[in-house]
């Protein structure tokens, strides 16, 4: 299988006139749903580092298909806001498959190296401001270029995800309850924006330095951009450092001075809370997604099965936010 | 039961150690990442079959208390508020949709951060 992959590879980049020898080609821990490889060509003169990055050709009901990641990620790199290089792109019916293959950037993505090796012990205090910048640069992209995401506002998506739950028919109290508090919250009245949808530790890579790239876009579409702001809040992405509200390392005051350093809409704390609870409903409804996937036997995989039981960790965190206190 | 020792629990247990001992040591980084998932999945077998039980049990009796019906069901709840005929407000309601949680997680993952915070 290594060696077909090999092929398909070698003559896609031969397209865009990369021409060597592929090398060391390893499948990386990666997301749930995507395929993500690394590899070396070798040409005359050099060796360099690439990434591929290979879904199904079947999307969860959130997600767009991955060569649309890629041109979305080189409509990102316009504005200067850090993503990995894009070399090509292929379609669901070449060789390859639905994929790209991107420039290897230099860092770490494993939540808990990052959170934990020494390398990034002088990162971490920066990241909350970095990612902060980041994310208001994301949501600075101009929207009418990315025809191929959808556009909804924050009750389009609140039903929607409802209509998602209710339809695996397996009714959540704490869903229930959660549903009808959000319905009556002000999510902030923002322009129309470009959101990445998973903008965490694990879709990002970090240096000795702070924030490298932003990777991950599969969950992107328009709409509310303070979406990103709670999502990196939700305590499913802070890796066991409950007290670091920002995604296990930071504090809300940095990540929200970054993002009003350059975001013209300026947020407060209280806006971010009410899409944090969000983004955790939004994670519930998104491991019942892919748990369906097992249960309905669509594909035969632990991973997926195993990520059903990740729904009590949402309800549990919505409990505390909601009835305890929590932050 | 009528069966022989070992229990479904030993059994399981007996699988997790050999996957833990012999077979992670063997297999590449990526596989290494989804037997810790298979680990994970077992343990959540042996939790549910050692204190599931006792975890329902209190969240029924609970349900039975807030409920007065006699077949309270977490279903019946989810309709009850979905069609707010329940008050939301309702400290007893937020308690039990906390208990519930708790004992859903403490088979799930009580490792998780949110419960060991709130069982401190």
């Amino acid at each position: 299988m290594t060696e077909e992959l090999s092929k398909a590879l070698q003559n896609k980049l031969l397209e865009v006139n990369i021409e060597g020898k592929i090398l060391n080609l390893v499948p990386l821990t990666g997301g749930a749903s995507k395929e993500i490889w690394k590899f070396e060509v070798q040409t005359n003169h050099e060796t360099n580092e690439y990434i591929l990055r290979k879904g199904s050709g079947i999307e969860g009901p959130l997600a767009i298909k991955t060569s649309d990641e890629a041109l979305l990620q080189q409509e990102v790199r316009k504005i200067k806001a850090p993503v990995p290089e894009i070399v090509a792109v292929s379609s669901l019916e070449e060789a390859l498959g639905d994929s790209y293959i991107m420039k290897f950037v230099e860092g770490e993505s494993i939540p808990r190296k990052v959170l934990r090796d020494a390398e990034f012990k002088d990162a971490l205090p920066l990241l909350a401001f970095q990612c902060g910048e980041a994310i208001a640069k994301i949501h600075e992209v101009d929207v009418s270029k990315l025809d191929y995401l959808q556009e909804k506002t924050p009750i389009d998506q609140l039903n929607d995800l409802y209509a998602t739950y209710e339809s695996f028919n397996q009714p959540s109290p704490v869903f229930e309850y959660t549903y009808l508090w959000l319905k009556d919250q002000d999510f902030g009245d923002t322009q129309s924006s470009l959101v990445h949808g998973d903008f965490r530790l694990g879709n990002i890579i970090v240096s000795k330095l702070g924030l490298e790239s932003i990777i991950d876009w599969e969950l992107a579409h328009i709409g509310n951009p303070l979406q990103d702001l709670g999502w990196i809040c939700g305590n499913s992405w802070r890796f066991g450092q409950n007290e670091k509200v920002v995604g296990g390392f930071g504090d809300l005051e940095d990540l929200l001075k970054g993002y009003n350093s350059i975001s013209q809409f300026k947020v407060n704390e209280h806006l971010v809370r009410t899409w944090q609870v969000f983004g955790t409903f939004r994670w519930g409804v998104i491991c019942l997604i892919q748990a369906s996937a097992h249960l309905n036997g669509s594909v035969n995989s632990v991973e997926k099965a195993a990520i059903g039981r990740r729904v009590s960790e949402t309800e549990l965190d919505i409990a505390d936010l909601l009835f305890l206190g929590g932050k | 039961m009528i069966f022989d020792k070992p229990t479904s629990v030993d059994l399981l247990a007996a699988i997790n150690h050999f996957l833990d001992t012999k077979i992670k040591p063997e297999v590449p980084p990526h596989l290494a990442f989804k037997l810790r998932i298979v680990e994970n999945v077992l343990n959540i077998v042996i939790r549910e079959i050692e204190k599931g039980d006792e975890l329902s049990n209190e969240v029924i009796n609970l349900l039975q208390s807030l409920m007065e019906s006699d077949t309270p069901s977490v279903e019946t709840l989810a309709l009850l508020i979905k069609e707010e005929k329940i008050d939301l407000e309702d400290q007893d309601l937020k308690d039990l949709l906390v208990t519930l949680s708790k004992n859903k997680i403490a088979v799930d993952n009580p490792n998780y951060s949110t419960f060991k915070k709130l069982i401190k």
